[in-house]
């Protein structure tokens, strides 16, 4: 829904930004300065926000919100440092800041968003930024931490040094906002190319350009805006090399009366366990395995619940409705096929709500400098991690967050192996499986049970097939030398609850938009299938209408591995989305067993599988590449077909083999 | 001067600096302050920190070491993990007091 929503709106901004005469600003600054934070308070859009650097790794095109209906498009862009562009995000940001995106003009303002707490290295970009020539606005963001931590700034002095107007923001509480759209606002009246015009003919040395009135409406907390007030006294923009910058930015800040704020303490005591020899390990491994009990424990009641919602809502639409053909696909097709998938939902959720917490707490990037050396072992750098992290909830966004990988042949590694990460699609899958055939025992005491034991067992393989794919690809198709190590780890705060409720809502219509879409697409074409050809005396057994035969060609290819034509069926149809399988049986199972229009699916899957099947379906699904989404990006984040076809071939192989060994060995 | 490092090599040989104050951040205590001197990457390396502000003149301070034994290291206010290699190749002035 994210993703569409925000496709929909870079749909739209190009056509404005590249038809039409309206303002085009652009925000940028380093890595985890809180961009896209300030973005979606502009736009009132909701790109993924999170405490780690690399999160954005797009560009995202929005309308800003302002008070008086003026039109402004902001760009919002991944992190970066320099202009080096080494890393293709931030190859993003500097083609877009040239203006060689197609569709997209060169920004005609510029939003430079700096960490306050951070300001000598965080102004590092301040020089490059200004010799850009256009309208700049310089965001002191997180200001409000400024403050507490004992720092302080004479944003009127930084303001007349720099020759830019100062916002003071807090951009997570919406602190200070009215002053950048204030800036906005301006460029507004200025209209498209008419900033660049005034930053030309403005006179003021080489940044004559400024926005001014922005003091009005300002948070009187974060500061009103400042804007310059006289010619600056260093002359920017002077490059030269980073030691000569840094020294002027330092006395810049010693001008402006700067006091670097002290430590975080809480990060540091947090630190001092979480990065702990001992304990930071034995808690990472904690943490998941409250994160796999949970998924069990927590989810039942609510899984229940929405079992009994669905096969409800079924048995009392079956009663009502005539008897005809579309009362059959309505029961047996959509009941049964879209309601066998929803019912996880709450385990879906409760996998998000866990990851949103990791990420917003600023715990991701520590476990990334906890797992850089077994990366290293395998070729890859810690950061790899990240991308491989968020292939926990999709492959998808995780291919696109590979582009913060600096060296190119450890970023097409870290796409290969994304897919072996265990997505949240293939949880409904292994829930049903694990549920239907490992007993509900306790392994450790009442807090680790067998169940939870398996999922997390089928989250390690999938994690080691990764790690050993790495290993061969770094040492044949992808060699090169290990690439430097180099994290930024930002302070711990604590996860903002309007933030992971709105992840958690988002991602609830994604689950449910692809129930109502696709999956309820491929159950009608089944159901219809099955009902065909259609005789005098009405549809024929499944196994002799098209989908049987279908599924009886397939059989001899899956045989070996114990699966019947059922589960063949559902196998092909879970390319579409891996959990389609789920919907597939149930619509195969409806039509077949419509005694009592059951959603029970866990007591038919016992009859057509035996435990080694199972575990090898389960195995099946953990390692093969059984995602058209996936397929796609991958084909365009590595320009060809040649990797998505290597990826699908050797993905199935390994797929089929496990699988073929553990109903063999079972 | 500082900022100009050989390509000859990836890792270069490691001298003894004639400043007897001058040792390679690696071979530091923890919460140790100290000033950076010279860093002898390669040049794309050297970019990822110069451009983070970690250029010679700014104080670094070895927080802590990660799980595998790896510096964190506070510059400006920011953590900055890395692994010991890189360390070895950042060459810090330690105060006199240290020193003797």
């Amino acid at each position: 829904m994210r993703e569409e929503r925000s496709a929909q709106a870079r749909r739209r901004g190009r056509r404005a930004a590249s038809v039409d005469d309206t303002p085009l600003v652009a925000l940028i600054g380093p890595p985890n300065s809180g961009k896209t934070t300030l973005y979606n308070r502009l736009t009132g859009l909701r790109q993924k926000v999170a405490n780690y650097p690399g999160v954005t790794v797009e560009k995202h095109l929005g309308r800003a919100r302002l008070p008086g209906g003026e039109r402004v498009y902001v760009l919002d862009l991944p992190g970066i440092n320099g202009f080096s562009a080494r890393s293709a995000d931030e190859r993003v940001t500097r083609d877009a800041l040239e203006g060689r995106i197609p569709g997209i003009r060169a920004p005609d303002a510029v939003i430079l968003i700096v960490d306050s707490t951070r300001f000598e290295t965080q102004l590092m970009l301040v020089e490059p930024v200004l010799a850009r020539e256009v309208p700049t606005l310089l965001v002191l963001n997180m200001a409000d931490e400024l403050d507490e931590r004992g720092g302080a700034m004479r944003d009127d002095v930084l303001a007349k040094e720099l020759g830019v107007t100062v916002v003071r923001t807090d951009a997570r509480s919406g602190r200070g906002v009215e002053g950048v759209k204030s800036f906005l606002v301006e460029q507004a009246r200025r209209g498209a190319g008419g900033a660049g015009d005034a930053g030309r003919s403005g006179g003021a040395g080489v940044v004559g350009r400024r926005a001014n009135g922005l003091a009005s409406g300002a948070d009187s907390r974060t500061g009103p805006a400042v804007p310059p007030s006289s010619p600056r006294r260093i002359e920017l923009p002077v490059l030269g090399t980073f030691t000569d910058r840094r020294n002027r930015i330092r006395l810049v800040g010693q001008r402006a009366s700067y006091a670097a704020p002290g430590p975080s303490l809480g990060s540091e005591r947090l630190d001092s366990i979480l990065l702990h020899r001992v304990w930071g390990p034995l808690i990472f491994l904690g943490v998941v395995v409250l994160v796999f009990q949970s998924i069990f424990t927590w989810a039942t009641p609510l899984m229940n619940g929405v079992e009994a919602l669905v096969a409800g809502s079924g048995e009392w639409l079956a009663t009502r409705l005539p008897d005809t053909w579309w009362r059959a696909l309505l029961i047996e097709g959509v009941w049964g096929g879209v309601g066998s998938v929803v019912v996880f939902l709450p385990q879906i959720l409760i996998l998000f709500l866990f990851l949103g917490i990791l990420e917003d707490s600023g715990y991701l990037a520590r476990a990334a400098v906890i797992a850089d050396r077994l990366m290293m072992r395998v070729g890859l750098q810690g950061r790899a991690f990240l991308p491989l992290l968020s292939g926990y909830a999709c492959a998808v966004p995780a291919i696109l967050a590979a582009r913060t990988v600096e060296n190119e042949r450890d970023r097409l590694a870290t796409i290969f192996i994304t897919p072996f990460m265990t997505c949240s699609a293939r949880l409904p899958v292994y829930a049903l499986l694990i549920a239907a055939f490992i007993p509900d025992r306790p392994l450790l005491g009442p807090v680790f049970g067998l169940r939870a034991a398996t999922l997390l067992g089928l989250y390690a393989i999938g994690l080691m097939a990764a790690i050993g794919t790495a290993f061969l690809l770094k040492r044949t198709l992808l060699r090169g030398t290990p690439s430097p190590f180099l994290m930024e780890l930002p302070p711990y705060r604590v996860p903002g609850l309007r933030t992971i409720g709105l992840r958690l809502l988002d991602r609830s219509r994604v689950f449910l938009r692809r129930a109502g879409r696709t999956i309820l697409g491929v159950a009608i074409v089944l159901w219809v299938l099955t009902q065909l050809p259609r005789g005098p005396e009405g549809p024929p057994p499944v196994n002799e209408s098209a989908l049987g035969r279908i599924g009886q060609v397939i059989e001899p290819t899956i045989a070996p591995l114990g699966f019947d034509w059922r589960i063949g069926v559902g196998l092909v149809s879970s390319l579409a989305a891996r959990e389609v399988i789920i919907g597939t049986l149930g619509t195969i199972y409806g039509v077949e067993d419509t005694s009592d229009g059951s959603l029970e699916l866990q007591h038919r899957l016992r009859r057509d599988l035996d435990l080694g099947s199972a575990i090898g379906l389960l195995i099946f699904f953990a390692f093969a590449l059984q995602c058209m989404a996936t397929i796609a990006v991958v084909h365009r984040e590595t320009g060809g077909w040649k990797w998505p076809a290597l990826q699908l071939g050797y993905m199935l192989t390994l797929a089929w083999t496990g699988a073929f060994l553990a109903n063999y060995f079972i | 001067m500082i900022e100009n490092h050989s390509q000859q090599q990836r890792r270069p040989n490691r001298v003894a600096h004639p400043d007897p104050r001058v040792v390679c951040l690696a071979d530091c205590a923890m919460r140790e302050i100290v000033e950076l001197v010279h860093i002898e990457l390669p040049d794309d390396e050297a970019e990822c920190l110069l451009e983070r502000g970690v250029v010679p003149g700014c104080s670094l301070c070895a927080m802590r070491r990660s799980p595998a034994g790896d510096p964190i290291v506070a510059v400006d206010g920011m953590l900055l993990a890395m692994r010991w290699e890189m360390a070895r190749c950042l060459y810090v002035r330690r105060r006199v007091s240290d020193a003797a």
